[in-house]
């Protein structure tokens, strides 16, 4: 159970080699056995698993069809809205909060799907951190080596999937802390187009700049999965009103005519030599010689900071007025002085952020999709301050997302895929399509996996 | 900003905003906000044009 991937588990489901519930109670064994050491979880929601799993059971057995993830254990971030627990986000101060009164939109697609809740999952405070170091809940082991980071803001989203706990799990990406955990944990992972997925119920970090998607362990079930968490949801006011575009049955056409680049320039310049090989591995792999360069790549990750700080701090102003102590101290004094951020600053980074949307469409013209390293290097030990990158010193917490921020800045949709044995930790790349071409990226990242470059074995424990 | 510039300005805007900065958090404020002018400047010296308009759209009736 633990190396099966979505796709089988409710394969074997539907054929009834095994049970939904026998599914769920394997996950939930798997859980307890091994969240000791990770710190995936900050919750374990036992009695609904096991009642989804009986109602899934219970469809079979009166020959109802099964939706498309029927009996699947996942998992969410503790930021999406879970019926009857209350969203803590990785914070303390949220624990005054009353229980979520119903799911979240995506928690309530997945149920959709049949897909069976284990439980809420670890993150960075208010998701503002790439490393999931949290004060309150612990940290996030990296399941390939537990001295180092799994990763963040969804350090719990990679690491449950990383570890075999579940196959499948939610979380947001902001900045990159869907790609980064991914990228450190060896996962895939997507972050859809900026307004594809219903953010309805999920705790905010950056209205801007937020996004939410799932991880999983290969191609198909990432495909998969996202497209039962596609659809309209008239709540949110940041979802576009688009139809939905369903990608599973995209995939088996492989590359075919996609025109595929890698990013050079700012993103060869901020990547250590295991990002830099991993990108040569799927260049090779894609017989892609073709660079690209986005022209003002460090600038837009500045004014995806800057965004960050004023619309990330307006949110917490009254706590960080009233219990600045109750914050965890690993974000408490950037939040603070991200709340001090003139104005002139964010509007001006909010115009910049239009011009260089134009200025990265223009250099796209001829190019589907970009291949790019996800994270300068693999995962850091866990309490590191900073990480060395070409023979200078950055600090950890802000930087593992330095080659995540520009492209999420203006809302692209990104896969990300793992590559391991470059090195003793998997690294991930970021596999960048136009706007709402999800189904590109994941036909590359398809490919990969289907070339040997790609893959996200369950780390041995 | 200079460094000078900075303790003034985080002085009188967190004054401004009454968002108190105890003197244990002040040296982190100071620091990070050290960070987030750094960066913020690379956005600031950039030219744009009257045409490059805000990115966020308001969409009434949607």
């Amino acid at each position: 159970m633990k190396s099966m991937d979505a796709l089988g588990i409710a394969a074997a489901i539907g054929a009834g080699r095994i049970s939904a519930v026998e599914a769920a109670e394997a996950a939930l064994k798997t859980i307890d056995a091994l969240d000791g050491k990770i710190h995936a979880f900050t919750a374990v929601t036992r009695e609904r698993a096991l009642a989804e799993a009986r109602a899934i059971d219970n469809a079979r057995a009166a020959g109802h069809p099964l939706p498309p993830l029927a009996g699947v254990p996942y998992a969410a971030k503790n930021l999406f809205d879970i019926e009857s627990l209350t969203t803590v986000a990785g914070s303390k101060i949220n624990r005054d909060l009353p229980p979520a009164k119903e799911d979240s939109a995506l928690v309530a697609r997945m149920s959709g799907a049949g897909a069976v809740l284990q439980g809420a999952l670890n993150m960075d405070e208010y998701a503002f951190g790439f490393t999931t170091e949290n004060a309150h809940y612990g940290t996030a082991r990296n399941p390939h080596d537990l001295t180092r980071v799994a990763g963040g803001s969804s350090g719990g989203s990679g690491a449950a999937v990383a570890a075999g706990m579940v196959p499948l799990t939610l979380g947001t990406d902001t900045n990159g802390s869907i790609r980064v955990p991914s990228s450190l944990c060896g996962i895939f992972g997507i972050k859809p187009t900026y307004g594809r997925l219903s953010r309805r119920g999920s705790y905010p970090f950056t209205c801007s700049l937020d996004h939410v998607g799932p991880f999983a362990r290969s191609a198909a079930d990432l495909a998969a999965v996202y497209d039962a968490l596609q659809g309209q949801d008239t709540r949110d006011y940041a979802q576009a009103r688009r139809a939905m575009e369903p990608t599973q049955q995209l995939l088996k056409e492989g590359l075919g005519n996609l025109r595929v680049a890698v990013a050079s320039g700012y993103f060869r310049e901020n990547a250590g030599p295991q990002a830099l090989a991993a990108v040569a591995a799927a260049a090779k792999a894609l017989n892609v010689s073709r660079e690209i360069i986005l022209p003002e790549a460090q600038r837009a990750r500045a004014a995806a900071f800057v965004i960050t700080a004023s619309e990330g701090s307006n949110l917490h102003l009254a706590d960080l007025r009233s219990r600045p102590d109750d914050f965890d101290p690993a974000i408490r004094d950037r939040f603070l002085a991200n709340a001090l951020t003139p104005v002139q600053w964010y509007v001006q980074a909010q115009r910049f952020r239009l011009w260089f949307y134009h200025a990265v469409m223009r250099a796209f013209a001829d190019t589907d999709v970009i291949i790019a390293p996800a994270t300068p290097v693999a995962a850091t030990p866990v309490g590191a301050d900073t990480f060395e990158l070409n023979g200078k010193q950055l600090p950890a917490r802000p930087s593992m997302g330095i080659l995540t921020q520009p492209l999420s800045f203006i809302g692209l949709p990104i896969v990300a895929v793992p590559v391991h044995g470059l090195g003793p930790l998997p690294i991930g790349l970021q596999v960048i399509a136009k706007p709402w071409r999800e189904a590109d990226a994941l036909r590359v990242a398809a490919a990969l996996e289907l070339a040997g470059v790609a893959s996200a074995p369950v780390a041995q424990l | 900003m200079t460094p000078d510039q900075i303790e003034k300005y985080v002085d009188a805007a967190s004054a401004a905003l009454e968002l108190p900065v105890s003197a244990a958090h002040r040296p982190g404020v100071l620091e990070n906000f050290t960070r987030l002018a750094q960066l913020a400047a690379l956005v600031n010296e950039f030219p744009l044009t009257p045409e490059d308009e805000p990115a966020p759209l308001w969409k009434p009736g949607v």
